[in-house]
């Protein structure tokens, strides 16, 4: 069964509503992924959300070995527009993107302006694996307690991501997803604290 | 003739800029995300915004209830609840605990709001710092600069000439310490069910295109000041005529024939559970 994008895309937009709301819920959009029959070169989850939120008021910049390859296939499919990552509405990491590509994402994305922080980069990431293991700890609104997460990727995004959202209201947004298609949102608003092992 | 609505009235692409506006505004609480209103078949005023919002975010297994000022049952509440039917064919409840989307207009219920759900508030006038600067481009750069003394001097000169902070409804809250926003017109009885609440609040204004939210767990304060608190309206020693509810916004009504004046639940879906015996 084809995507169903009226259907799909609104369960999948919930569950990211679901996960930006509160940082750290990890929720999944296998049921909607799944249905994906295109090959596009990243993960099925990330197709769905270039199809919840892409179209042609878009910019988007891809980072990946396939890069060219990729952003062709994702302009024809959502007629959004390539642009540079210091400008982009939207960065995609994707899996092969080498170890420094989302700090390289972080350094040039546009965190806004004080007059306009909603127009900031959303950093849509391809992690190894996400789970609430405890390895970094998340304090900031939509947090209850404390909420920890574990995401398997490579570089100092913790430290890069802090820098980039050191002056609140400005700031990005990342979305990471896996291969088990799991959603896991970090607005600017949360703290990381990396968690003392011991 | 069978007329052929989209799936929750909208087109695709419409409902895409609301979601992405929403993501935004939920990263950044408080702060009022431009969008491109869309005309809608209910007069404006009467909870486009909201309406808005509800459309972009409802699926086939939504259950929906709409309030308005506390009455399921009327007019406007009953236009909104058949324009979601018709075009969506979901679920409509009364009840706030069978609810995953509350919509409402002048309150927030008086059962407490759960993990999961959401509540979408219909905003007439977004902007909380118009009523002292009426050009836009002016309150974008207050907002810009956190330059909020004016919103404390309309306090202060309330305070001066009446003796009390004279908000009936619409009373600022201060969002994670950062932005000063309208909570829309729900009494100052409901500010404080803002405040680390459990459910993501959305508020939508139609007319002036704004989108803007409350995640759960934020912190959400009313203006005030140290030696002159925010206090909501109180209805100490009374209680709910009908349920015998106390703590909650009561309607004072006067009787004609006996010339007494009573109180009920402004809620009426929750006074009616009460009265059936259910838990609320
Ligand atoms: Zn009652």
């Amino acid at each position: 069964m084809a995507l169903d994008l009226v259907h799909d895309l609104q369960r999948a937009y919930r569950k990211t509503v679901d996960s930006m709301s509160r940082p750290g819920l990890i929720t999944n959009i296998k049921a909607q992924a799944d249905k994906v029959d295109l090959e596009i070169g990243c993960f099925k989850s990330t197709v769905v959300l270039v199809q919840m939120l892409f179209d042609t008021e878009v910019t988007f910049k891809v980072v990946s070995k396939r890069e060219a390859e990729i952003t062709k296939l994702l302009n024809q499919l959502t007629y959004a527009k390539a642009a540079e990552a210091q400008t982009a509405d939207f960065i995609l990491v994707l899996r092969d993107a080498g170890p420094f590509g989302l700090e390289k994402a972080l350094i040039a994305a546009c965190p806004g302006d004080l007059t306009d922080p909603h127009k900031s980069s959303t950093i849509i990431v391809e992690a190894d694996a996400l789970s609430n293991e405890r390895d970094l700890a998340l304090a900031g609104p939509g947090i209850d307690a404390e909420s920890h997460i574990k995401v398997q990727t490579t570089g100092n995004w913790v430290g890069l991501r802090a820098e980039k959202n050191s002056e609140y209201p400005l700031g990005i947004e990342i979305i990471f997803t896996d291969s088990d298609h799991n959603l896991l949102c970090i607005p600017r608003t949360t703290q990381i604290v990396k968690q003392v092992v011991g | 003739m069978k007329i052929n609505y989209n799936f929750a009235f909208f087109d695709e692409g419409s409902k895409r800029e609301i979601r992405r506006a929403t993501l935004k505004a939920i990263a950044i609480p408080g702060y009022q995300v431009p969008f491109a209103s869309r005309e809608m078949p209910i007069a404006r005023g009467w909870g486009t915004g909201g309406l808005q919002l509800t459309l972009s975010l409802i699926g086939k297994e939504d259950v929906l209830k709409v309030i308005d000022q506390g009455s399921d049952e009327s007019v406007n509440a009953v236009n909104i609840k058949k324009l979601v039917k018709a075009t969506t064919g979901i679920t409509i409840t009364g009840i706030t605990t069978e609810a995953t989307i509350i919509q409402s207009r002048h309150r927030i219920p008086e059962t407490p709001l759960k993990e999961g759900q959401i509540l979408v508030l219909q905003v007439p006038l977004p902007e909380p710092l118009r009523y002292y600067e009426p050009s836009e481009y002016e309150t974008k750069k207050l907002h810009a600069e956190k330059e909020y003394s004016g919103a404390w001097l309309m306090l202060f000169e309330q305070i001066m000439n009446y003796g009390h902070m004279s908000t009936g409804a619409d009373h600022p809250v201060m969002v994670h310490d950062r932005y000063v926003m309208a909570p829309s017109p729900i009494p100052r009885f409901d500010n404080p069910k803002m405040n680390c609440a459990k459910a993501l609040i959305l508020l939508g204004a139609g007319r002036e295109k704004k989108i803007y939210a409350v995640p759960p767990y934020t912190r959400v304060r009313s203006l005030d000041f140290e030696d002159f608190l925010f206090e909501a309206e109180s209805f100490q020693g009374k209680s709910c005529r009908q349920c015998g509810a106390t703590g909650v916004y009561l309607d004072e009504i006067l009787d004609d024939a006996t010339g007494k004046t009573f109180y009920q639940c402004n809620d009426t879906g929750f006074c009616m559970q009460r009265l059936n015996g259910k838990p609320c």
